[in-house]
């Protein structure tokens, strides 16, 4: 609606400004609008369509000065991790905020799993040798390991370790004082491989229903005695029982 | 915990498998309408009223039903009016799946004593028979040896009792007031007022009314000696109780007609959450701690009084060791050890230990749903879900997916399908600042969610015996082969049938566990 006339209403004037002011000279003015409204939003950038919205500009102007400014190396283009269509600009001077990339985890909008799994079995690999560590233990192995180029925050170690408590292949424990925590002061968090419970590479004890075709079946609400879907007629069950 | 729709739908199979349609029927009409009178009985179920009397009659002898007389109180000054009810005993009617694992508790216990494992399996497969006719079936058995018949059931009967295995029937019809009684007298004192509970559910009322006191409902008769002996141990358990209590017992209780005696399923229901404590701290724990709970198991069982016990009594590092020596593997433990392993049970305890058997029993439950979850799902709903379960309160969306690592454009997809089926509880928020915006919020909604997982299971459960009776049905000629047949196509069938069988079979033992973790324990 008006937002449509708007740019176009623009679009007529402002070329005439341009060239009024003086020759070539007003594009840079214009670049430095933007650039400075790109600064002023720091780390969490701004889409051309809010920049259309608050400098009025037209939208080949915008598009030719970010070009430009982008050529000149000022700013630089993110993608949003949940919308890649949608573009961001930031200055160059910034890094992306987590709003845009989704976190210290992701890459190019995508979650880095291969990059958590093996840090994962890296610090689970380390837990199970010790058997018992606590975080201020596990970060100082890591500092000691050097296998990674990128050194890890205390934070992004924590969260680590926590994915791990989370997946049942570490336990969180409180230190005793005495056993096996003799050396670790009393009510001190630490973190404990789980062994048996943990069944084969981690994975969690298989449930009673969790066994059982029904247990999984998507379709349990649909299933009646004799319905369409039942016990007897069941492909789930059928297969289960094909051994 | 409340039946849920195919609790009752199970029940009433188990019923029909083992007594027909007609009892399955009234059993029905009870388990869905709740307590009833004779006359609504039969309306509800347009049966005739002998077919309801004969249901009624099979249902009590099997300890399904209770009846009990109800006093409302009459209206306009008149006297109060008194009716004979009628109520559907739900978890006795499940308890009839466990038959088996209960003799095998009793035979574990006692010894492999071949005579009160056949009394035993006597007393469970006809719900409730007197002194008279366990020797009558003891005697058709034929396997009494030198001594006299009699002899043998009275001792094995003894042995029974004495184990708590083997109980008096309850009062035929106590009465219950509508309001919630006072405790009876027998539970004077400071220590019994803390360990008795208020029953919350008629069904829980009702047994307590009809149950009778402690020191006769294990003891074999007044004039027996070994009534004394009964007595003796139960005031050990922390029950004193004076002989007036005895005579008002036998007053309201069953004075008239021989004494019935039936399996006492609550002690075996006991035995079972202990093996289910025990079994669920093995998959945690070293073989230390699993010794230690089982010995603080054994000496604190005679001062439990509900199955459903939260923290065991207080007992010294001491007396604890001591019962830890008493068993072979233990021995090998030293009190340090002993200590450790009281300290990963969570005993903060200075000088007296407790264990809390109800965190334990949470902590199984919570794995039985999670690993369903898993198996459902996926390991990024598995990871989700354990974040919610362990936080416990409302959580957004992208704090759930940065804390369990789950990308954030899968993240709300998975909760959403959690949601739908009934596996979280979903909160919307709607935001002003910095814009408007709506904020979901996820949460575990424990309470409800066990219900639905239960209702499942009994789902689960159904299907398992519908599908085990369709693979019999379908392979019906395969049963009457001889053994030696020496067609290798059908001999092979046959294997198939069996190890199908076996299956459905031993998945039915397993999750009729998981279905006691919650609904029993």
């Amino acid at each position: 609606m008006r937002k449509s006339e708007g740019p176009s209403s623009l679009k007529r004037k402002r070329p005439d400004l341009g060239t009024k002011n003086s020759s070539g000279g007003a594009l840079i003015g214009q670049e430095k609008v933007l650039y400075d409204l790109i600064c002023s939003k720091q780390s969490m950038g701004i889409c051309t369509f809010d920049m259309k919205r608050e400098t009025k500009f037209a939208e080949s102007v915008v598009t030719k000065s970010l070009k430009s400014l982008q050529t000149k190396g000022l700013i630089k283009i993110v993608q949003h991790y949940q919308n890649k269509g949608k573009k961001f600009y930031l200055s160059n001077d910034f890094e992306p905020a987590k709003e845009l990339t989704g976190g210290n985890w992701y890459r190019d909008g995508e979650l880095d799993k291969d990059y958590i799994n093996t840090l994962k079995q890296v610090c689970a690999r380390m837990i199970q040798r010790k058997k018992l560590m606590t975080i201020e233990g596990i970060v100082e192995s890591f500092k000691q390991s050097g296998a990674f180029k990128v050194e890890l925050s205390r934070e992004q170690i924590e969260e680590i370790v926590n994915a791990l408590v989370l997946d049942n292949q570490v336990m969180e424990v409180k230190s005793s004082g005495f056993g096996e925590f003799e050396f670790i002061p009393i009510g001190k968090i630490c973190y404990k491989y789980c062994t048996q419970g943990g069944g084969l590479k981690g994975e969690p004890k298989t449930g009673a229903m969790a066994s059982i075709p029904c247990g999984v079946c998507p379709r349990i609400t649909y299933c009646t005695p004799n319905g369409i879907i039942s016990p007897a007629t069941c492909v789930y069950y059928t297969k289960w029982l094909d051994f | 915990m409340v039946m849920t729709q195919y609790g009752i739908k199970y029940a009433v199979h188990i019923m029909t498998a083992h007594f027909g349609n007609l009892v399955a029927k009234v059993c029905e009409t009870l388990l869905r309408k709740g307590p009833l009178t004779l006359r609504l009985l039969i309306r509800f179920t347009e049966l005739t009223p002998s077919q309801v009397n004969n249901s009624l009659l099979i249902l009590i002898q099997h300890n399904c039903v209770q009846a009990f007389t109800d006093v409302t109180e009459g209206e306009f000054g008149d006297a109060p009016k008194d009716d004979t009810l009628y109520l559907a005993l739900f978890s006795n009617i499940l308890h009839r799946m466990r038959f088996s694992k209960f003799v095998a508790i009793a035979s574990q216990k006692l010894g492999q004593d071949k005579n009160c494992q056949e009394l035993l399996e006597g007393l469970l497969q006809n719900g409730r028979l007197s002194m008279e006719q366990l020797v009558e079936r003891a005697e058709s058995s034929g396997r009494a040896g030198n001594h006299p018949i009699s002899d043998v059931v009275h001792d094995s009967l003894f042995k029974l009792l004495n184990a708590h295995f083997v109980e008096r029937c309850p009062a035929p019809e106590p009465t219950l007031s509508p309001k919630v009684e006072e405790p009876p007298p027998r539970k004077r004192g400071a220590k019994a007022a803390k360990i008795s509970e208020v029953p919350e559910t008629l069904e829980q009322r009702l047994i307590e009314a009809a149950r009778p006191v402690e020191v006769l409902r294990f003891s074999m008769g007044d004039t027996n000696p070994e009534a004394e002996k009964s007595e003796h141990h139960s005031q050990i358990s922390g029950q004193k109780r004076k002989h007036d209590d005895l005579e008002i017992a036998q007053d309201s209780g069953d004075a008239d007609g021989p004494i019935l005696w039936r399996a006492n399923y609550d002690e075996f229901i006991r035995c079972l959450r202990h093996k289910a404590c025990i079994e669920h701290v093995r998959s945690q724990f070293d073989d230390g701690v699993v010794n230690v709970l089982s010995a603080i198991l054994e000496a604190t069982r005679s001062s439990e009084k509900i199955v459903k016990t939260e923290i065991t009594v207080p007992l010294s590092l001491d007396n604890i060791y001591e019962e830890v020596m008493k068993n072979e593997v233990g021995r090998s433990m030293t009190l340090d050890r002993v200590e450790a392993s009281l300290a990963a049970l969570g005993c903060p305890g200075m000088d007296d230990y407790k264990i809390n058997l109800r965190r334990i029993i949470e902590q199984a439950q919570t794995d039985e749903v999670e690993s369903i979850v898993l198996k459902r799902y996926g390991r990024d709903a598995y990871r989700m879900f354990r974040f919610l379960s362990k936080t416990g309160g409302l959580v957004e969306t992208e704090k759930i997916s940065d804390s369990s690592f789950v990308d954030k454009n899968e993240a709300p997809k998975i909760l959403y399908r959690l949601w739908k089926d009934e596996y979280l509880y979903m909160e919307k928020v709607a935001l002003t600042v910095p814009r408007h915006s709506l904020c979901l919020l996820w949460r575990v909604d424990r309470y409800n969610l066990w219900e639905h997982v239960l209702d499942e299971m009994y789902h689960a459960s159904l299907n398992l015996q519908l599908r085990l009776a369709h693979e019999i049905e379908e392979n019906k000629e395969l049963l009457s082969l001889p053994k030696d047949n020496n067609n290798k196509p059908l001999v092979k069938k046959m294997h198939h049938f069996e190890n199908v069988r076996n299956l459905l079979r031993s998945s039915l033992v397993k999750l009729d566990d998981a279905l006691m973790l919650f609904h029993d324990f």
